[in-house]
Formats: C-alpha cells, structure tokens, sequence
C-alpha cells in the first residue's frame, strides 16, 4: 500500500514541477536575479547559524531553490527529493547559477536516503509542505539523527498541524474541524487538479495521499533519537502556500486568518541540536 | 560599596524588590472565590468520586500512573502545583512518595489535610495554602525529586515563565518535571457548540494581558453545580509559550505527547470511559481518535 502512496504521489509532483518553476509564487526569474527564497522565519532563525563552508543537508527540497539560497550564503548544501523531475530542474539551476559546486542534488525516497548517501552535516534542514508527504515519522528523525554531526543543528519551518484541521469552507468567523489532526499512519486521499502554486493549472496526476502528524509525533521521535529541543515557536501566519479561502496574503508575503491575524497556529519552526 | 556596573547585590544589600504579581487583583480574588467554592462542591461530585479514593482506589488517570509512575518510588519528595483538594496527591503519597501539594484555596487545603487524616497519609502529606506565584515564600529552598502539574492547571496563570522559575528552583538537579493537561488547541474550541458543531471560538496564543472572563456554570466535574454570580479568570497558552517557559528554566524536555482523550467532558456531547477519559464519539459510536484533548510533557532538570 505504501508503494501504492508513494507512487501517486511522485506521479503528482513529478508532474507539478515544471507548473512549479513556471509559477509567480516562486519566481525562478527572480532567484536567477538574486532573489533570496527562504522565509524570513528561515532566514531570522536559521540563517545566523549557516556560514562559509557550513554542511547543509536539505531533506524534500523539490526543484532546490531552497537549498540554492543556503549555498548562496556560503552552505556547502545537499539537496535530496524523492522527484527526478524536481531533480533535474534543481540540477540545472544549480548549473546556470553556477553553484554547482556548492550544492549538489541527489534522486531518492527519503526512507532511503542512506542507500545513496553516507556523510554527515552540520544542518539538516527541511521546510514547507514536506511532512504531510511522510507516513512514518519515527524513521524521519532516525534519518535526521543519522545525518547530523555530533552538535549538529535539526531545523523545520513548517505548516502547522492546527492548519490543517480547518474544514475547507470554513470561514474566518467559522473555522471548523474538518481534518484529523492524528492519522496513526492512515492516509487522507485528495483528488484535486488545481496546484497551490498555480491554481488555474490544470494536471492529469491529480490523486494524492497525505498525513498530518501532531507536534507530539514531530517533536517526541527526535528527542527519542538524540536530539534536545532547543526551541518550538509558532506563528500566526504562515508562509503563502496554503490553498485556504479563509487565509489572506498581506503585503509582507504572508497568510493570516482574514481579520484573526494573531489567533490560529499556521506554521511552527523547530530547533534541535544532536547530544554529544 | 554598591556595583552599579553589573548589579550584582553584595553582603547586606537589600535584597531586590519581588516583581509585581502577574494576576490582577480582581481576577485573584474572583479565582479565590470561585475555587473555594467549587471545593465545596467537588468534595461530593461525580467527577472526583472521593469516597472512591478513601477506599483505595487511586484518583490519577491511567496516563499519569503509566508516564509518571517510573519515577515515583517510596521516599520520592514530590511536589503537586496547583493540588486543589489533594486527591492526586494523596494517590502520589499511597504509592510511597512524600508529598507537598501547594493550592490558592483555603477551603481545598482545609479539605486535602481532612483527607489526608482520613486516609491515614497525614504522615507523608503536606499541604500548603498559596498562590503559585507565591510558592517560594512558602517552600523556601526545598528541593524535590519530582514537580507535578495536572488537568486544568496552566490556564490559571497568566505568566509561565515565573511558573517555570518555580518548578526548576524546586526540582534537585537530576530531578522530574511531569504535567498531564488539558491539550493547548482543544482548548480553543467553542465549548458552548451545538452538539457535533467542532469549531475555533478561542484564540490558541498566549495574551497575558487579556483573561478569559466568564460567568461559571456548573462545574466540570458537577455540570449542575449551583455557581450563581461566580466569575473565572483564565488564560490561554501554546504549545510554544509552555515548552518555551520549561527550557527557558533551564529544563531538557524528554517527552511531549498527545492524547484523544479529555480528562473531564468538554461538551455534554462527550462520553466517559471506564477510565474516567471523556471522548468524542463518531458516528458508529466509537470513540473519535482524531483530534487531541490533552497531552503530557516530561522534563528534566540537568545535573550539571
């Protein structure tokens, strides 16, 4: 069954990424041209922690703009993503912006990551969007303590799983529960054709199966594997990126609760440091 | 000689003013009121079932005896914040630790000390009657083995980071923090829905500048509960605020779970179990599993 998951859900993502390099949310011209495509959560958190020749490691980074713009600042970055399409257009930005030596891409499914990658980092980094595509969090945060330097910084910005409850048609004066908030491994399926990222694209592998997981299942795996928690936040806004009818972009780029803008959880981020 | 230049407060020196209390005056005194009386009520109400424990039975849920159980052990010193009318404690001192329960009401002090002489634990068990944000004045330098906080407590208080200063100035180093509460989204919906109706009514993020104020109706452990003109203050946390305040006092989180369980009913739509967990049911009438209504957080204080 989990093959059965995976494969559809590589199928839609495979597909999606050339909308995705096409899109106005993440305006590929505007990276070419300098453009800095991590958050300012990213950047305010993380950010002071990333140097000349820092070891980066970027789980699920998609087509790698991300990842590009830690090696911009100087991280000898590592991106890996389970699409060879997302890899290919990574590899190649990497190429024409001529940071190839700084960050390289590598095709596979995180669980097994290790089958193709030995190293280990000072960061591992991952963000946005990228849990919800994982059953099992338990062997995440064995990957993740199996790829960090002793001392070595976790660090997530991330969709909060209070955001994903909201049910679809509610509204700013009525948001209802309409999604688990614990799945115990079971999928939700989604069937829709519109992207998040271009919401008038239309694509053939429209079938998906996604997982919320709790702050508990995200945080307790990694403190059983070593890590110490350094810091949780959470924030009442959220990155654009949540195809939500009740959230609103504001002129700084982020989405809040129309009208409830310091009430909901909608993202968190999470610092973590390897014992030892 | 005073040090202007770094504040540091030499031999004789008064000793720095205490910061001003984080609750308003008006909300300790409607808190007061409202748990002296709501004391009264729960030495005979259902959701606390003391006769029960006066014959045995202990009152801590199946989650507290499971996570917390490991490491209470004869002669472990623990410390109960918040202990209302001490049956969890007193369940604490039954498995053999020597215990401290510190609660603002004086009718629930008054009442755990009765229970204790009851249940013939007075030996073991101590009882305090104090604001939290007042504990030290009453506990001083006393070390703990274990500090413990449960089902409904942190929504009292409007400051976790002094809340957190006390429980590290009172754990020995090496020693447990562990606190079973009402989980931080649940407590954001709407308690007053038509039944099946699950939505946001509350904000998720801490204000401390901003109570809660509401008209009390019933209790949650005796919804009938005749709790004309009473008034409760309380305060809203997050995930984030709360483990922020723990580490911030110095603390190494070892765990943070989530349950789909509540410890009292949140609506009178919610079912009990034999266990006294209250639950949502779906619509084959089992249990929801799907959505989280408390949640346990274990600690620890390094040793170095």
């Amino acid at each position: 069954m989990l093959d059965d998951y995976l494969k559809a859900n590589l199928a839609s993502w495979d597909e999606v990424t050339s909308v995705h390099v096409a899109s106005e949310l993440y305006d590929v011209d505007g990276f070419k041209a300098g453009r800095n495509s991590l958050s300012s959560i990213e950047q305010a958190e993380l950010g002071p922690l990333v140097g000349e020749g820092t070891s980066l490691l970027h789980l699920q980074c998609h087509f790698g703009l991300d990842t590009l713009s830690w090696a911009r600042q100087g991280a000898i970055a590592t991106g890996m993503d389970f699409s060879g399409e997302a890899i290919a257009q990574a590899r190649s930005l990497a190429e024409e912006l001529g940071l190839s030596q700084r960050a390289t891409f590598l095709q596979s499914d995180l669980y097994h990551l290790p089958d193709v990658l030995e190293d280990e980092f000072d960061v591992v980094f991952t963000s946005w969007g990228a849990l919800i595509w994982l059953a099992d969090l338990e062997r995440w945060a064995q990957i993740i303590a199996r790829y960090l330097k002793p001392g070595g910084i976790f660090y997530i910005a991330e969709f909060h799983p209070n955001a994903f409850l909201l049910a679809d048609d509610s509204t700013p004066e009525s948001l209802r529960i309409g999604y688990p908030y614990f799945q115990y491994g079971v999928p939700q399926r989604f069937d829709e054709s519109a992207d998040y990222a271009d919401p008038d694209a239309r694509t053939q592998n429209t079938v998906t199966f996604e997982w919320n997981h709790g702050l508990g299942e995200i945080i307790d795996p990694l403190l059983r594997n070593g890590l110490r928690l350094d810091f949780l936040h959470e924030f009442p806004y959220t990155i654009a990126g949540l195809p939500f009818p009740f959230l609103e972009v504001g002129e700084d780029g982020l989405q809040r609760v129309k009208g409830r803008d310091d009430e909901v959880a909608l993202s968190f981020s999470l610092k973590m440091t390897k014992e030892g | 000689m005073s040090d202007e230049s770094t504040g540091v407060a030499g031999p004789g020196r008064a000793e720095a003013p205490a910061a001003p209390d984080p609750i308003p005056a008006e909300a300790r005194a409607a808190n007061l009121k409202l748990w002296n009386a709501w004391s009264r009520i729960h030495e005979h109400a259902p959701g606390y079932n003391t006769a029960g424990f006066l014959s045995g039975e202990t009152s801590l849920k199946p989650v507290e005896l499971e996570e917390l159980g490991p490491f209470v052990h004869e002669g472990t010193t623990l410390l109960h914040l918040q202990c209302h009318f001490g049956l969890d404690t007193l369940s604490w001192a039954r498995l053999g630790a020597d215990v401290v329960g510190l609660d603002l009401s004086d009718v629930a002090v008054a009442l755990a000390r009765r229970l204790a002489g009851e249940a013939g634990l007075s030996a073991r068990a101590e009882f305090i009657c104090s604001d939290l944000y007042d504990a030290d004045a009453h506990l001083g330098d006393r070390l703990f083995d274990v500090v413990f906080v449960n089902w409904g407590a942190i929504e009292w208080l409007p400051d976790l980071e002094r809340w957190a200063a006390i429980v590290a100035r009172h754990l020995r180093p090496g020693g447990t923090f562990y606190m079973a509460e009402i989980h931080p989204f649940a407590r954001s919906l709407d308690d007053a829905a038509p039944e099946g109706v699950l939505r946001i009514a509350y904000r998720y993020f801490p204000a401390p500048d901003e109570p809660d104020i509401d008209a009390v109706e019933g209790s949650y452990a005796d919804p009938g509960a005749d709790t004309e003109g009473l008034v409760a203050y309380g305060w809203s946390h997050s995930f984030a605020e709360i483990l922020g305040s723990l580490t911030g006092g110095g603390l190494r989180i070892d765990h943070l779970h989530e349950f789909p369980y509540a410890p009292a009913p949140f609506w009178d739509w919610m079912v009990e179990d034999a266990d006294r967990l209250w639950w949502l049911l779906d619509e084959e009438g089992g249990y929801r599993r799907d959505l989280p209504f408390s949640c346990s957080i274990r600690a620890t204080k390094p040793v170095t």
